[in-house]
């Protein structure tokens, strides 16, 4: 083989990782909790369990605030990055992300997935069950900061 | 065979794990899986990227933006910027909508959560550019955004929207009368 056709080089590269554009949107529905990605992801304040539902929802409020991105846990550990939900694409600190802190809902919606990252853009919040995951008894306030001892 | 040769190495290329941590002068934050990164990237919307849905600059503002790296076109999302105040990145980022720039900060890879090309960005600048810009505007946005809540102590203690929310769900989000004996009982 001494050189290849144009055609074929043009061809192999076309289905190589750099040249594919971002895949292609999948339809799901999945149910997670809303949580603080950030906070999930770095450890800052604890392991996985500690960083989400009751323990955590203040900080959860925090970071949703804060620009953080929101993210949805799956019941099978997947993260889905939140980018719009329904009408709003606010997800730098926007009211209905800020409004689903820590709940658990059901979200049907297209998936996308780029270099490791799952995204999410929700076209519907099939249901809403509040905060599911109560751990505030296990873990206490997480940060503790999150609550502060009331004056005597 | 070496056109052959060459036509591999460019597509294995990407797929090779790259160190972006020489030169980088990002603090630790004693993470258990950060790692220092500096490289170039172009900020982009993702939203935009993935859907098409692309308003004016980026969203302005209202977005989470991403960094689509140079190297291997790698998109990161940065989560965080420099500031210990549960802030994100997307205000450093958004002055630089589709531009190129140069980022240094610590990546987050870790395998057990399944956390890859997530950032916290600790300081930003345009390509080319001297001067660094420490990625620190977040608390400045806000004060300006929220005159009225002006006042001592963080801003997430008097943010009017945290606060109103707590007012009506409590610390825990579970009512007002959960979070009032949750929090009799552990100050105990």
């Amino acid at each position: 083989m001494r050189s290849l056709p144009l055609m074929a080089i043009a061809a192999l590269l076309a289905f190589s990782p750099t040249a594919q554009a971002a895949e292609e949107g999948k339809r799901i529905t999945v149910k997670g909790e809303a949580i603080d990605t950030w906070c999930y992801f770095s450890g800052v304040m604890g392991g996985p369990d500690a960083v989400v539902g009751s323990a955590h929802h203040t900080c959860a409020l925090w970071c949703s605030a804060g620009g953080i991105p929101v993210g949805l846990l799956a019941e099978d550990g997947q993260v889905y990055m939140v980018l719009k939900i329904e009408n709003d694409d606010q997800s730098n600190g926007g009211d209905t992300q800020m409004s689903i802190a820590s709940h658990v809902i059901t979200a049907d919606g297209m998936h996308y997935q780029r270099d490791g990252i799952n995204y999410i853009v929700v076209s519907e919040v099939v249901a809403d069950d509040d905060i599911q995951v109560l751990n505030h008894e296990d873990y206490g306030p997480v940060p503790s900061m999150a609550i502060r001892e009331p004056k005597k | 065979m070496k056109t052959a040769c060459a036509i591999a190495c460019l597509i294995a290329a990407p797929l090779v794990a790259q160190d972006f941590s020489a030169n980088s002068e990002a603090r630790s934050w004693n993470l258990y899986a950060e790692v220092p990164a500096r490289f170039e990237a172009t900020v982009v919307d993702p939203l935009c990227l993935l859907t098409g849905d692309c308003p004016d600059n980026c969203g302005d503002g209202k977005r989470q933006l991403a960094l689509v790296r140079s190297a291997d076109d790698a998109m990161i999302l940065p989560l965080k910027n420099s500031q210990p105040a549960f802030s994100g990145a997307a205000n450093e980022l958004q002055p630089f909508c589709g531009e190129l720039v140069e980022v240094d900060g610590l990546m987050i890879e870790d395998p057990d959560l399944n956390a890859t090309n997530i950032y916290l960005v600790q300081k930003i600048r345009k390509s080319g550019d001297a001067d660094w810009i420490k990625a620190n505007r977040w608390t400045k946005d806000w004060a300006a955004a929220h005159p009225e809540a002006k006042g001592k102590g963080p801003w997430f203690r008097r943010d009017p929207r945290v606060k109103a929310e707590i007012a009506r769900e409590g610390h825990l989000g579970l009512g007002l009368e959960t979070d009032e004996a949750f929090i009799k009982e552990w100050f105990e």
